[in-house]
């Protein structure tokens, strides 16, 4: 056994967040998974990565070994975001609150006004020759459904998606790295400062005047027989709007982009609306838009006679493990009927994503009624794509579109 | 032939792939995890719940022959 596997290191050491990596990652992954499924990179920093979907689907059931506390993905919050930086069993108490809110029969109600509010949002660029669907489309519809769940002002759109984008990606562009690390991390305060007090107020008006939307289930829900206090409320809304966006826009830009590039495929969808659902999950773990996810050891913790010591970062490879062909038969085949299809795109174990029901719901809408409207589409010819590394979107995503009922559409 | 199937409520955490694919066997509860309709399953859809237990990613589901 051997604390640093140097061999596996130099074999298959690559970064798998490295931008390069992000625009073919499927070869890279298979190497790890092939040489070196628990992979180390050198002292003192002791990260690992696994890659396979035995031992990732392991470490996601094994909370005890694998903590997802703060120490795990530190985004420069003061509190522990609620529930993902909450380990069991303490965290079961958030999901028994939560859970209800985001379970399908809760969402079912909804999917009339996602329809609803998607159509609008195609109805913008329906009559145009070429769109960018990564901001016309895959950007606002997660955004407006959200606003809609919370029962928050749509006009307030362009707001959220400032600051979202200030949290995740804060830029100062300053050109001394330090001075612009500074900044950027002032940026990203601020931000978070000007959210909480956006949503103190919200939840403000809700506890004065009720009315049939999340946040007001959030104000009046009860946790072991006491209401969940302001900060609670708050950190739960910041996770939605870190948790529920860009995922949903990565996932919708990976997928339009598979469709695009696939003409086969997108036939099937249009020809067979019923096939979305399953189209859907292939999707997610084919293109698996959240490449992986950070676990702390709690403990030292042996596999593959690869030790990881106490306190080490440990990345599971989601994407790596939802194309390991130990698990799926020919995993590079697309295909829409496949089964059974155990993917974990949406993670596993006590932490699996808790809007998995709304985020299907979402893409299912959202992909049924793209190709209602515009069953023929195709890449702008001659771009190139670029996948962001971590949560894979695609911006810019050009398409040339033929909406239904146009001469030669629809083929 | 029949086929008897139950859901271990500590290893169910509600990704909802099972009654998603077999609706007529399994539900959702409340908090979006799975419930039995009936531990006993008509020979119909039998199929089907076999293919519902084969797609929960936490394994969950029990099934036996009887
Ligand atoms: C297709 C889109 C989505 C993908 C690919 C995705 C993926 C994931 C993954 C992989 C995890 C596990 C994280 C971990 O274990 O460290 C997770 C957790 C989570 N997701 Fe999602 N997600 C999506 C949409 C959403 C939406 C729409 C929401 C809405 C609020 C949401 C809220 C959450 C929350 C709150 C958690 C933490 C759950 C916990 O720690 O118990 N996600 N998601
Ligand atoms: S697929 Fe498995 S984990 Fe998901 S609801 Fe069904 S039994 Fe529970």
């Amino acid at each position: 056994m051997s604390q640093y596997d140097a061999k596996a290191e130099s074999k298959a050491g690559f970064n798998p967040f490295d931008t390069a990596v992000a625009q073919n990652p499927h070869a890279h992954f298979k190497r790890l998974r092939d040489e070196a499924p628990v992979s180390g990179s050198p002292p003192p920093f002791q990260n690992f990565v696994l890659s396979r979907y035995e031992d990732v689907r392991w470490a996601l059931k094994h909370p005890e070994l694998f903590s997802s506390s703060a120490d795990a993905v530190p985004i420069g919050q003061d509190r522990p975001l609620i529930p993902l930086q909450i380990d069991p069993p303490e965290h079961a108490k958030y999901r028994r609150l939560l859970d209800p809110l985001f379970s399908p029969k809760a969402l079912s109600v909804m999917e009339d006004d996602a329809r609803k509010l998607v159509n609008e949002i195609i109805d913008r660029f329906v009559d145009d020759e070429t769109v960018d669907f990564h901001a016309a489309f895959a950007v606002p519809v997660p955004c407006t459904l959200f606003l809609r769940l919370m029962g928050l002002p749509q006009d307030h759109l362009e707001q959220f998606l400032t600051w979202k984008d200030q949290i995740l990606r804060a830029d100062a562009g300053l050109d001394d790295p330090i001075e612009n690390h500074k900044a950027s991390a002032a940026i990203r305060r601020d931000t978070g400062k000007a959210i909480y007090e956006y949503f103190a107020a919200a939840i403000a008006a809700r506890r004065q005047d009720p009315t049939d939307d999340m946040l007001t289930y959030l104000v009046n829900a009860e946790i072991e027989g006491r209401r969940l206090t302001d900060e609670e409320v708050l950190d739960v809304c910041f996770l939605f709007i870190l948790a529920g966006l860009d995922t949903v826009t990565a996932s919708l830009d990976c997928m339009m982009a598979r469709l695009a590039g696939h003409a086969e495929e997108r036939r099937a969808l249009v020809e067979d609306p019923s096939l979305t659902v399953g189209a859907v999950e292939e999707l997610l773990r084919h293109e698996t838009p959240v490449t992986g996810i950070l676990r702390v050891t709690t403990e030292p913790v042996v596999r593959h006679d690869v030790e990881m010591k106490e306190h080490a970062i440990v990345t599971c490879l989601l994407h790596a493990a939802n194309m390991d062909e130990r698990e799926f038969p020919d995993p590079e085949t697309v295909d829409f009927r496949r089964e059974p299809n155990r993917h974990i795109a949406l993670g596993a174990g006590p932490h699996r994503c808790l809007g998995s029901h709304l985020a299907r719901l979402e893409l299912r809408v959202a992909l049924e009624e793209f190709h209602r409207r515009i069953p023929d589409y195709a890449l702008v010819p001659g771009v190139t794509l670029e996948y962001t590394a971590g949560i894979r979107q695609v911006s810019p995503l050009p398409l040339v579109i033929r909406p239904a009922g146009t001469v030669g559409g629809g083929n | 032939m029949g086929l008897r199937v139950s859901v271990d409520p500590d290893e169910c955490v509600g990704h909802g792939r099972c009654y998603e694919i077999a609706p007529d066997v399994f539900r959702a509860d409340d908090h979006g995890h799975s419930v039995v309709i009936s531990a006993h399953v008509a020979d119909a859809l039998a199929d089907v719940a076999r293919q519902a237990a084969a797609a929960c990613p936490e394994e969950a589901i029990a099934i036996s022959e009887r």
